[in-house]
């Protein structure tokens, strides 16, 4: 047990300073929409408030609100709406990010396996082009990539194991940031002038584990994203020009706990750590360290 | 509770924003009295937009620069200083962002007189604000 500590423990330090984690309330937490087990409420709220740590000295704090309604056995919807505060060398600046509508469909359960789908849309508050006394911000301290998404996901139950297959696809690009690295006054983030973001394909695998008084759970889980394309932006000579490195894989650990106050709230505690990242990630979505913590209201 | 909790949401989703190290007034540009004036032209504006001043391009030390002179505009949420071929922002560099600097340094690649006007555009809604056609001094 010593040793899986320690190993964790400095797996987690080395991946601290450069590296890509779990990144928005987007494809990082679309699966939420399968996981119930108060099956006898038809409606659930949650609070979120999540600490992170991102490129250069970026720290955030982004909290989110999240209802879903339950309609029968099979049918249910989640709304969700993000807020974000970034705080760095450029300063603070928050904002709302993004709303999601996320409809999921469950399937009747055979032999141990349930499959359900998911079908969703994400619609940013801003056109990720917020500044400061007139300063273009990089993407980094945008609270939103100024995307209208459209999300496509199956889940498969087995027993004690999810597995999550999903699409994360810009469909509508609102995306107008104006940062240039080159009128920054830092090398610390790169050129995203009218950003043209690619797709997230992801995949999850998460091992549910329940003490015997069902009071705590324990969700270890590992998520893999990895980015269909690179990046691209409008450099100061008005050319499009791609991100070379945006594209690829990234890996997260993430384990969430959680403790059943009554029959109808729980609280969630969130820690994530990337353990592969891309080799140059502009959509500011970089993150070393995630922790959080959610109530879960269910009614 | 129900007070508590709103008083608690209302402060977690507070919009607000503070200047950092980064986005304090930075020191501004200058020209040297002794450039050499190189291309000039009064502003015009678009439809709707009120503008003055003239833009200047002038030579120090090998080094181009834009200058906006006795300058002054309409307000707009993305504006741009683009040094462009033509009098649409079709061909051009962006010099970025119109802020209260009044000189921009032109990029050392550039050849200066491919370019035949100073443009003020908002990159976000696309819209241009103002023309100033350039003459060789």
């Amino acid at each position: 047990m010593k040793k899986i500590t320690l190993v964790l423990l400095i797996s987690f330090f080395a991946n601290k300073f450069c590296a890509q984690g779990c990144s928005d309330a987007g494809i990082c937490s679309i699966n939420q929409g399968f996981q119930s087990d108060a099956k006898q409420f038809k409606n659930r709220l949650e609070f979120a408030t999540i600490y992170s740590l991102g490129e250069a000295d970026l720290a955030y704090f982004s909290p989110y609100i999240s209802y879903t309604k339950r309609f029968n056995d099979k049918f249910s919807f989640t709304s969700k709406i993000t807020f974000s505060t970034a705080n760095g060398s450029f300063g603070t600046r928050s904002q709302f990010g993004d709303a999601f509508v996320i409809g999921n469909y469950i399937f009747k359960e055979k032999k141990e396996k349930q499959w359900s789908v998911l079908l969703g849309f994400k619609f940013p508050f801003t056109a990720s082009n917020l500044k400061i006394n007139a300063y273009s911000l990089p993407l980094d301290y945008q609270s939103s990539l100024g995307t209208i998404d459209l999300f496509l996901g199956t889940n498969l139950n087995y027993k004690k194991w999810d597995f999550n297959g999903a699409f994360q696809i810009p469909i509508i690009n609102l995306n107008k940031n104006s940062y240039f690295k080159e009128y920054g006054g830092t090398e610390d983030f790169p050129s995203t002038n009218l950003f043209d973001r690619k797709p997230d394909a992801l995949l999850r695998a998460t091992y549910s584990m329940k003490t015997s008084n069902l009071k705590f759970k324990f969700k270890p889980n590992v998520l893999f994203i990895y980015h269909l394309g690179e990046d691209s932006f409008e450099n100061i000579f008005g050319q499009r020009e791609n991100i070379k490195g945006s594209d690829g894989l990234t890996v997260n650990g993430n384990i969430i706990t959680s403790y059943a106050v009554s029959k109808q709230s729980s609280l969630e505690f969130l820690l994530a750590t990337p353990f592969v990242v891309r080799d140059f990630r502009p959509d500011g979505l970089t993150r070393s360290f995630v922790i959080g913590l959610q109530y879960l209201y269910s009614f | 509770m129900k007070k508590a909790l709103l008083i608690t949401v209302i402060i977690l989703f507070a919009s607000c924003q503070e200047e950092g190290i980064l986005t304090k007034e930075r020191e501004k540009f200058v020209v040297n009295p002794d450039s050499e004036l190189k291309y000039y032209g009064a502003f015009v504006p678009t439809s709707g937009i009120l503008v003055t001043g003239d833009a200047k391009i002038y030579l120090e030390n090998g080094q181009y620069k834009v200058v906006l002179d006795n300058f002054s505009i309409s307000s707009g949420p993305d504006l741009k200083v683009y040094l462009s071929k033509a009098n649409t922002p079709s061909d051009f560099i962006n010099l970025g962002n119109l802020t209260n600097q009044t000189v921009y340094p032109i990029p050392n690649s550039v050849n200066v007189s491919n370019y035949s006007h100073v443009l003020i555009h908002c990159q976000q809604y696309n819209h241009l604000f103002a023309i100033a056609p350039l003459t060789q001094n």
